[in-house]
């Protein structure tokens, strides 16, 4: 039933003459409606258009009525820019360039769902966090959860990908329409969006959360919040049952709106693309396309620590591991009179050096030493080991589990 | 003949023992200093191909993990043997000095009763000036954390307390203000490694 209204609610957008016409005539098949639903279910129904069909002026209805909001995919076979992007990004030729061209259709220029890129972005998104999250793991299995979240979003969040979208060579339209390239990203800035790829579990108390800010550990964002460690944006207010009706439906529904639409919109092709990869060529392919093009890039986790005591932290890590306690030891200095000294201080456990830290003040070189130690701790690396989605290939080897450490240091 | 007021410069170029440093001020002597022997791989030593290893000194990775972080399972742990005889082997003396002081990780000790915590509380609400934490702390043998966690002060404890402080702060001008703003700004940046 839910999934019923929300088609008509999608449905609403598109002019009624095209979106008749585009049922009979449209041969693309409904991909992954199941996930769709599944991906706005449990929300009201937004407006997507805001716009009222009865308001409008005659001629304005003229116009609608006659043009598409996003250019047909019969036109993709004649879009130079279309056929130059998938060959500069190597897509297999099972891939055909209609697929290309739904990948670049945001749901905002276009509403229907069977037209825009939302269903292949949600499959996309679903890959590659997945293939990210593996890689991360299996490659430094000490990250503190805040740092691996971290870098979820430095190889796969939403600004990087439209930076990855940019390197790709695409471009937007200036507005999107029946008229333009296939081959340009077509979104509508002046249209809010709901979010459509943002997939997982909705706090009950999401809707307080946004609005009174309230407190949201580490622990309970690798249970319930995506894998970026956001909440996910829900409508559903615990103070509404309770009768506190403070909790406006239209006031929430602002914040499930997309806030930066051109970065959105580029990411979400990119993701489309992805999934348009898997649907096409299979699992195997969108790994192969997925490791070149986002787990590839260099990512310095090492400055993305921030230390508070960083000592009393590396005194905790050495007793919860059995080390002796660690000490400070001045190994060279230069200048200790002088304006500008420098002090280099290594840290011993026992007789093993853990780390070494140079600063202007034997305090703060104590500090760095220390805080090097600790990044050397987080940032181990087993160097290249199988990844869990290795298993799912034929002839493939059983799994051995790989090494995770128990958590982070609290101190 | 000498003005009055190089005086007292005078005085104090006297009091200071004068040695005779030799100065590098000629050109010669300078660029004489200066001239500093070749890295020897650089030198050509007869062969025609050969690798010239000379890396800068650098600060060390924080991507090279020390062998004791290393867990039990990894395959370099038992590769690096000259490192698992060395820590197998006893600990010699320091070679060089302590910075900072021994660490301390003390385990919490648990050594106070219930009984004893009503009885500091009682202690605070009544004489919150004699029995200030730090006094608590002594007399129950604890940390000052715990007393903190234990017992809060009545309002207008914590009030002229508070007045003391911004008293104190009053005083402060424009420079020491900042210098302390700074030193707040310095420590979380040191933190983040961007110092």
């Amino acid at each position: 039933m839910r999934r019923t209204r929300l088609a008509s609610q999608l449905l609403a957008g598109a002019p009624r003459a095209a979106r008749v016409s585009r049922i009979s005539s449209s041969t693309t098949p409904a991909l992954c409606t199941r996930g769709y639903a599944s991906a706005v279910s449990g929300r009201e129904p937004l407006s997507l258009d805001v716009e009222d069909e009865d308001a409008l002026s005659p001629k304005e209805l003229m116009r609608r009525s006659t043009s598409l909001p996003s250019p047909p995919p019969a036109r993709a076979k004649y879009s130079a820019k279309l056929a130059a992007l998938h060959a500069r990004l190597s897509l297999s030729p099972k891939i055909p360039v209609e697929t290309l061209a739904r990948a670049l259709i945001d749901p905002s220029a276009d509403a229907h769902p069977r037209f825009n890129n939302a269903n292949l972005a949600c499959i996309g998104a679903a890959l590659l966090n997945n293939h990210a999250s593996e890689f991360l793991i299996t490659k430094y299995p000490r990250l503190p959860m805040t740092i691996l979240f971290t870098a979820m979003k430095g190889y796969v969040g939403n600004p990087v990908l439209h930076q990855i979208a940019r390197a790709w060579g695409v471009e937007a339209t200036a507005s999107p329409g029946e008229e333009v390239d296939p081959g340009l990203l077509q979104f509508d800035i002046n249209k809010p969006t709901a979010m459509h790829t943002s997939w997982g579990y909705v706090r009950a108390e999401s809707a307080e959360i946004q609005r009174y800010k309230w407190r949201r550990g580490m622990s309970s964002r690798v249970m319930y919040d995506d894998a970026f460690g956001d909440l996910v944006p829900g409508q559903s207010s615990v103070s509404d049952k309770t009768g506190a009706l403070e909790m406006r439906n239209d006031k929430n529904s602002k914040e499930m709106l997309v806030k930066d639409m051109p970065t959105n919109a580029h990411a979400n092709f990119v993701r489309a693309v992805v999934g348009a990869v898997y649907l096409h060529c299979g699992r195997e392919a969108a790994k192969n396309f997925i490791k070149p093009h986002f787990l590839s890039r260099t990512l310095d986790l090492a400055s993305l620590f921030e230390f508070k005591i960083p000592t009393r932290e590396l005194a905790r890590l050495c007793a919860r591991e059995d080390f002796e306690l660690p000490v400070a030891r001045l190994e060279s200095e230069t200048g200790r009179l002088s304006r500008t000294p420098v002090f280099v201080v290594g840290i011993y456990s026992g007789r093993d050096k853990l780390g070494e830290g140079t600063g202007p003040d034997l305090d703060s070189a104590r500090k760095i030493a220390a805080m090097n130690a600790l990044k050397a701790w987080y940032l181990y690396s087993p160097g290249v080991v199988a990844v869990p989605s290795d298993t799912l290939a034929e002839d493939a080897a059983p799994w051995k589990p790989a090494y995770v450490d128990i958590g982070e240091v609290i101190s | 003949m000498e003005r009055p007021v190089l005086q007292p410069l005078r005085r104090l170029t006297a009091s200071v023992n004068l040695t005779s440093i030799r100065s590098q001020s000629t050109t010669r002597r300078t660029k004489k200093a200066l001239k500093i022997a070749p890295h020897p791989s650089f030198l050509d030593n007869g062969t025609d191909d050969h690798i010239v290893f000379n890396p800068p000194s650098s600060a060390p990775s924080v991507y090279h993990t020390p062998f004791k972080f290393l867990p039990k399972t990894d395959p370099r742990r038992q590769a690096n043997l000259t490192q698992l005889l060395r820590a197998s082997a006893p600990a010699s003396s320091p070679s060089a000095p302590e910075v900072g002081g021994t660490p301390s990780f003390v385990a919490p000790k648990h050594n106070v009763t219930a009984e004893q915590i009503e009885e500091m509380r009682a202690l605070r609400s009544s004489d919150p000036a004699t029995w200030s934490v730090l006094a608590l702390a002594k007399k129950f043998q604890c940390s000052n954390y715990f007393v903190l966690m234990c017992c809060r002060a009545n309002p207008q404890h914590r009030q002229s307390e508070k007045e003391r402080l911004e008293a104190i702060k009053a005083r402060w001008g424009p420079i020491r203000t900042k210098a302390r703003e700074d030193r707040q700004k310095r420590k979380v940046m040191l933190g983040r490694g961007e110092l």
